[in-house]
């Protein structure tokens, strides 16, 4: 479970003030699968930042009662200039897993062959997406937070999600950021729909897409 | 089901992660800063090696091979490496967290541990140059066999501990003003004469002696000065200062860093 306590975020720069979320009450549940919708700078990645911990509130807690993976999404999580196995290593290291089992799992689920040996940097966005999905599903999470990146890939690498992470992972719990109406309907049960900064649950998935289409 | 677990246990939990997580950060910066190419991480060392060897043969060439009946050489030499320390901990602490943001990302990362990594790495460093220096320094009689080795690791360690302290001050301002990293270099270099490089405080007038040693940089400086020359030298310290002024900023510093860390935004 994930608890979102009174979550207020607002971000400061310079003299500039900006609220991004104001007063977010949520109860992520063990199994649940969250489509977070929501128009661009609605506020999406910054609540998953905030629930993966890698932002802090302004104020109100974020409370979470199972292992929760590092946002997926195009930046962060990654070191540009070291090779996809020395991020590997460095990921192994950290997360205390077999070094030797994640290669082998990132080798099999990337497929990018020699390339793991050139410096991330180099990689594209879809490369990048296989990367952190495959190091992410060799660490094995109770939750996975997909930020937009499941759109970037190819159709060889749905079909891999599609079976790593719907089908043998069906038991975990997903929160996945995207504007893709199709993907939502296909996989998620609830949903969370962003604007003016109020955040509000959906346990109809269709419903929620409408009023996110209507914004 | 819910397993509870001592506070002692999560404290000691807490610990081991922490020191897994730096270990993994030292490989991965070492990797980033040296490469693996050639000596890779000896060059760790080399930055102090060079500043402090060139120095000293400038100095020797300037001034002559004694002043105050001490090896100017080695005199030199123990000034600068742990004012090497100091400023290139310092350096390395502006924009630090910015710098590392995307390390964020796994939760078990704390931005304590960006700064404990670069300064051990500096830390370690000074140490091993030092070493290197010193005994080839020994090999050919221009630096003395140290009359009392716990006295100058007791002093280097608290003069770390306060260029520590620092550092925890200054990464979260750095964050916090653009400014200050402006005045980071002039600043370094004004701290020079405070820092017990140039002189030992035998050699000062008693009024100049009493301000210098409020500083805590010249406690240490005179701590391993003593420890190395032994009854050679006067040497005028106060152990409680150094650890004192560390306290107090460490204080500062990680109440900042704990203020700044809410408001860090991660790219």
């Amino acid at each position: 479970m994930i608890i979102c306590q009174n979550i207020c975020k607002t971000y400061t720069h310079g003299g500039g003030r900006k609220q991004v979320l104001d007063n977010i009450n949520l109860t992520v549940e063990r199994g649940d699968r969250i489509a977070l919708l929501g128009r661009n700078g609605a506020g999406k990645s910054t609540l998953i930042k905030l629930i993966g911990g890698v932002e802090m509130p302004t104020s109100g807690t974020v409370s979470r009662h199972m292992s929760v993976s590092w946002p997926l999404g195009f930046a962060g999580g990654f070191q540009g200039s070291l090779t996809g196995y020395d991020n590997a290593r460095f990921i192994a290291r950290i997360y205390q897993r077999e070094y030797s089992h994640i290669r082998d799992f990132i080798e099999d689920f990337t497929e990018l062959g020699r390339q793991l040996k050139m410096p991330v940097k180099t990689y594209s966005s879809g490369m990048r997406a296989r990367l952190a999905f495959a190091l992410s599903l060799a660490i094995e999470f109770d939750c996975y937070l997909i930020d937009e990146i499941i759109l970037v890939g190819d159709y060889n690498f749905h079909q891999k999600c599609q079976y790593e992470l719907l089908e043998k992972r069906r038991d975990r719990t997903m929160i996945l950021a995207s504007h893709s109406t199709e993907l939502v309907r296909e996989t998620c049960n609830r949903a969370i729909v962003i604007h003016n900064r109020q955040a509000t649950l959906y346990d109809d998935v269709d419903l929620a897409v409408e009023t996110y289409a209507s914004l | 089901m819910t397993v509870s677990r001592s506070n002692l246990q999560k404290l000691y939990d807490g610990w081991r992660v922490q020191v897994r997580v730096i270990h993994a950060l030292m490989i991965r910066e070492l990797h980033t800063r040296f490469g693996r190419e050639n000596i890779g991480f000896l060059w760790i060392m080399v930055e102090p090696l060079l500043f402090a060897g060139l120095v000293a043969l400038v100095w020797r060439f300037a001034k002559g091979d004694s002043e105050h009946g001490i090896g100017i050489v080695a005199f030199v030499v123990s000034g600068y490496i742990p004012i090497t320390l100091f400023r290139h901990g310092v350096t390395r602490s502006v924009a630090i967290f910015t710098a590392n943001s995307s390390l964020l990302y796994h939760r078990q990362i704390k931005i304590l541990d960006f700064i404990i990594v670069r300064f051990l790495i500096e830390f370690i460093g000074g140490m091993m140059a030092y070493v290197f220096i010193g005994s080839i320094l020994i090999y050919f009689n221009q630096f003395p066999v140290p009359a009392d080795i716990g006295l100058f690791i007791a002093g280097w360690l608290l003069y770390a501990l306060f260029s520590f302290s620092l550092c925890l001050i200054i990464a979260p301002l750095s964050e916090v003003s653009e400014a200050m990293e402006k005045f980071i270099p002039v600043s370094t270099y004004i701290m020079i004469p405070f820092s017990g490089l140039f002189t030992l405080s035998a050699w000062l007038t008693p009024t100049m002696r009493e301000y210098l040693l409020w500083s805590p940089f010249v406690n240490g400086m005179e701590m391993m000065r003593k420890g190395i020359w032994g009854d050679q030298i006067t040497a005028y310290y106060s152990v409680w200062n150094p650890i004192a002024c560390s306290l107090i900023a460490a204080v500062i510093g990680l109440a900042l860093c704990r203020r700044v860390r809410r408001t860090l935004a991660v790219a």
